[in-house]
């Protein structure tokens, strides 16, 4: 069965529809527009789960010129993540009304929900590469909308711009990945499926020998790990993500942990039957448990609960990674399943930690404790999702971490890895016992001694317990019938992310065997650990605070300030609002560019240069040349001003002796206009100064290098054509009276043939207006004001003169 | 520079000039010509007339205006008209380009119709392109002349 355009075009378009609607929605329903946002998420799911089954690719011509169009690719894994986005999304905005009560910039974080979760069904679903990448910068750009809500917070906008910083500058390496997989594709499956991400995945070992046959399979490998990585906060570049808990606490539940950053985790499983092999293996895996096990002592070293779990969601990144790393079937079967158990519990358990956080009025551990009372049905919740968490038989963390463990033991099976098969099991059973002592720690809050410093704690609303408990019930449902999960969903998302996927069946042990005992080995020292948990505690905080370069948000920091330092120093270096250093910097930055690509493509050697002249244009450029010398030598504007006409009008003789009357003409009245607006305004330019001999030899040479690069450019690009006109000439030539109407062959190519390129220069000769408008006004207005900023804002002012910059304000 | 020759020069030369651009505007598509030159001898024109008598006489002796010395040069109310000039030509261009959609065309699709048995012509061709030619014209007109004007006014 082949899934429906329509329906899945409505599916990612809808929330989309709903965030340019958001506005609306308020001004109807007040507060409660967040139970609007459930409608419109359950649409969504509805339509997508009307996909159910199918399997296939539908498409949108979006750029059929370069081969992109809007394809959407279904099959049980895209479905399992859309399905995941909109439900779970339905499930924050149920909560969220109740949570965000009575705060301002409401409409902005249901827009920007809206928005996010659109851009998440369509990273799941987009076969395009081009409609991936937008997506996933889109989710991105959301995420810094929402991690960034509390604008006046110094804090909430710092952590927003690392989230934008690292996930969007991931997102770049990612581009240049999809770009070069594309020149293969190209090459191998033909240009119409250059972008198509579906069809590169239905030829898997083509496109595997194809990279490695022209060394690109490390890149492209290196390119899209890095992409996904940034994405889903692996080391060393996870501490972003902790960091984004500046956000409300729905939005940490549905961003941080359940959706955006496994968009990377998803890619990783996309990829992994085209990239699988030694490499991968090596790679992935790695990069998985490090994260797993670094951030999983990070989560016990925290001292907030939300601090905590965004370091627990950063270990179970890691540990969904090492899973699809890891080139067995059981890796695979890791990836998937661990992404559906983990939303599951993290995001209702990021759930709880809200509704401790807004009743309870604090976020630090150590204030809390003996919960139970007042919440009873949290703790229950709670109970369900952290021993989930904690990967205890027999709740559903369980079985994909046993799955991993399995993964880890089976790898040395698959590919000489010599000691790395032992230390990759080892390092996942050390990992996971600290996931099973934050998770009791957690746990923990609703247990034990009840501090006496805490206040009353109210019980919750209504819809606030609603979701967690969903989530809750849905985890006991796959804890009890695992099996159930795996036919309904795991299945075909683990056929779409294997290379040899069979048959999968998890359930409780019945028998020991390896990983059995690994498991056992976990939960019994994170049990027996447990007293020691604050010991534990003091002792990683310790060594962190006391050695700040193992801290990447220290390097992040350092790197930061160096950019900006350097940044400040760079402007005001170039920006010193004299027009000698402008032009100085500018100029010498463009023929230094041209001059590389000249060298660069080898076009300075192939030109022959002619030296036919005839006595008038040899008499015409020596006076030419003459007028040139004057203009240096003359010591009054008003000469040097004249000098310069002579050598202009000199340029429109030449050309009229080459037949060339249209440029002949231009050049004649341009130097005209010029002569006279120089005359205009002859006065208000100071006499000239004394300059330093250092600076005249600084100028001798950036004038000879620009007349060189003028010199060059044209010899090369006018090409002394040797074989006479080029084809383009020709065809102008022959169509110009047919196709135009036009004899004048230059005017019609103007205003016929290349149109588009006259209305381009318009904008320029209307922009050039607007911006010699705004300096000249902008100049009365206070001397530390840089006028050159503003010519920027006219752009949009362009088609409305009365809003022109500046002189309407 | 305003002497009494340059006002009588002035005079004779403004509209031979204008003539001039305008020809060269109209016939640009058979001969050369065009917009953008048309645009800048018609700019040249008025330079001349700036030049000879002042700033202020478009305003006060052709409109028959009253000029408040002293305003910011782009509040004026010529600068204003300059500027929604070029702002018009802008639109006429983009609006130019966009009719052929309606026929199916592609944007800035241009064609052209002769016209058999006009009075005195007897046979005129009137190609679409003018329509868009004429938008690159008042771009350059009023672009250029707010430049001119702006910068003069200093």
């Amino acid at each position: 069965m082949s899934p429906d355009l329509a329906v899945v075009v409505a599916a990612v378009a809808v929330p989309f529809v709903a965030a340019a609607l958001t506005p609306l929605f308020f001004r109807l329903l007040g507060e409660e527009a967040g139970f609007a946002g459930t409608v419109v998420a359950v649409l969504s799911f509805g339509l997508l789960a009307t996909q159910y089954g199918s399997e296939g690719t539908v498409a949108l011509e979006w750029i059929p010129s370069l081969n992109v169009a809007l394809r959407f690719y279904v099959d049980g894994w895209a479905l399992l993540f859309a399905l995941l986005a909109s439900g779970i999304g339905a499930l924050i905005f149920t909560y969220s009304p109740a949570y965000m009560h009575g705060q301002s910039g409401l409409v902005r974080y249901y827009a920007a929900l809206f928005a996010f979760m659109g851009s998440i069904i369509g990273v799941a679903l987009a076969a395009d590469l081009i409609a991936i990448f937008l997506f996933w910068e889109l989710t991105s750009l959301a995420s810094f909308v929402l991690i960034g809500f509390y604008t006046a917070d110094d804090s909430s906008q710092y952590a927003a711009r690392m989230a934008m910083f690292i996930t969007v500058g991931g997102g770049l390496f990612l581009l240049v990945g999809f770009l070069l997989l594309s020149i293969v594709a190209a090459d191998i499956l033909g240009p119409g499926a250059a972008f198509d991400l579906a069809a590169m995945l239905e030829e898997p070992d083509a496109m595997t020998a194809a990279l490695r046959g022209r060394g690109l399979f490390l890149p492209v490998l290196g390119l899209l790990a890095i992409g996904a990585g940034t994405k889903s906060a692996q080391v060393p570049l996870h501490f972003w993500l902790p960091n984004a808990m500046a956000a409300p606490t729905p939005v940490s539940a549905f961003l941080h942990s359940a959706t955006m950053v496994k968009v990377g985790v998803y890619f990783v499983g996309r990829v992994r039957p085209m990239l699988v092999g030694p490499e991968w293996l090596f790679l992935f895996a790695t990069l998985g448990l490090t994260t797993m096990t670094v951030c999983a002592m990070m989560a016990v070293a925290a001292t907030d609960i939300k601090e905590l779990l965004a370091y627990s969601t950063a270990s179970h990144l890691g540990l969904m990674v090492a899973g699809f790393g890891f080139t067995s079937v059981y890796g695979a079967e890791t990836g998937v399943f661990h992404l559906l158990n983990h939303a599951l519990f993290k995001a209702a358990l990021f759930l709880v930690a809200g509704i401790i956080a807004h009743e309870a009025g604090t976020r630090e551990i150590d204030d809390l404790g003996g919960l139970r009372h007042e919440l009873p049905v949290t703790a229950a919740i709670t109970t369900v999702v952290a021993l989930s968490m904690a990967g205890i038989p027999p709740f559903n963390g369980f079985y994909s971490k046993e799955l991993l463990f399995e993964a880890a033991v089976e790898a040395s099976h698959y590919h000489d890895i010599g000691l790395l098969g032992w230390l990759y099991p080892a390092v996942a059973v050390f990992g996971s016992i600290f996931t099973v002592l934050y998770s009791l720690r957690f746990l923990s809050l609703f247990f034990g001694e009840r501090p006496d410093a805490l206040g009353h704690v109210h019980s919750p609303p209504v819809t606030m317990l609603v979701s967690p408990a969903v989530l809750a019930l849905l985890a006991a449902v796959v804890s009890v019938d695992p099996q159930l999960a795996v036919d309904v969903i795991v299945q075909s998302g683990l056929e779409a992310t294997a290379v040899d996927p069979h048959e999968m069946h998890v359930g409780l042990p019945t028998s020991y065997s390896t990983p059995v005992g690994m498991s056992a080995v976990t939960i019994a020292v994170g049990v027996a650990a447990f007293p020691f948990y604050d010991r534990l505690h003091d002792s990683i905080r310790r060594f962190v605070g006391s050695t700040p370069p193992v801290r990447s948000n220290w390097w992040y920091d350092v790197i930061i300030e160096g950019l900006t330092d350097e940044g400040r120093w760079f402007a005001e270096t170039i920006h010193n609002s004299l027009l000698r250093t402008y032009a100085t910097w500018v100029l010498s930055g463009i023929c230094a560019l041209a001059l590389a690509g000249f060298v660069a493509a080898d076009a300075i050697g192939s030109v022959a240069v002619g030296f036919e002249v005839t006595l008038a244009m040899g008499l015409v450029l020596l006076v030419a040349v003459v007028g040139a010398l004057a203009v240096v030598l003359s010591d009054t504007h008003v000469a040097g001003v004249l000098t310069l006409s002579i050598l202009g009008f000199m340029v429109a003789i030449f050309y009229i002796l080459a037949s060339a009357p249209d440029l002949a003409l231009t050049q004649l009245v341009v130097e005209t206009l010029v002569l006279v607006l120089f005359l205009l305004v002859i006065e208000e330019i100071p006499a000239t100064e004394r300059i330093a001999v250092g600076t005249t030899v600084r100028d001798i040479v950036v004038s000879l290098v620009v007349g060189v690069t003028a010199f060059v450019t044209v010899l090369v690009s006018s090409g002394v054509r040797p074989e006479g006109s080029t084809d383009i000439a020709r065809y102008f030539a022959a169509q110009a009276v047919p196709e135009g109407g036009g004899t004048n062959i230059v005017n019609v190519t103007l205003v016929d043939f290349r149109g588009f390129d006259t209305l381009g220069e318009l904008a320029v000769i209307a922009l050039a207006a607007i911006s010699i408008l705004t300096l000249i006004v902008m100049r009365g207005r206070g001397d530390d004001e840089r006028p050159t900023a503003r010519t920027g804002d006219a752009i949009e002012a362009r088609d409305d003169a009365d809003t022109t910059g500046g002189g309407d304000e | 520079m305003t002497t009494v020759i340059m006002r009588t020069t002035a005079r004779a030369i403004v509209p031979i000039v204008l003539v001039v651009a305008i020809s060269l505007f109209i016939e640009g598509h058979n001969l050369p010509g065009g917009g953008f030159i048309g645009g800048v001898l018609t700019t040249t024109a008025f330079a001349i007339i700036y030049m000879a008598f002042g700033l202020d006489f478009l305003e006060r002796g052709i409109l028959g205006r009253d000029v408040d010395p002293g305003k910011e040069p782009s509040r004026d109310r010529v600068v204003v008209a300059y500027r929604r000039l070029f702002a018009a030509g802008f639109a006429i261009a983009v609006v130019s380009g966009l009719a052929p959609l309606a026929f199916g065309k592609p944007f800035l699709t241009q064609t052209f119709v002769m016209l058999e048995g006009v009075p005195i012509y007897d046979h005129l061709e009137v190609a679409s392109a003018i329509a868009f030619d004429f938008g690159v014209y008042c771009v350059v007109v009023g672009g250029l002349l707010t430049i001119l004007s702006v910068v003069g006014a200093e």
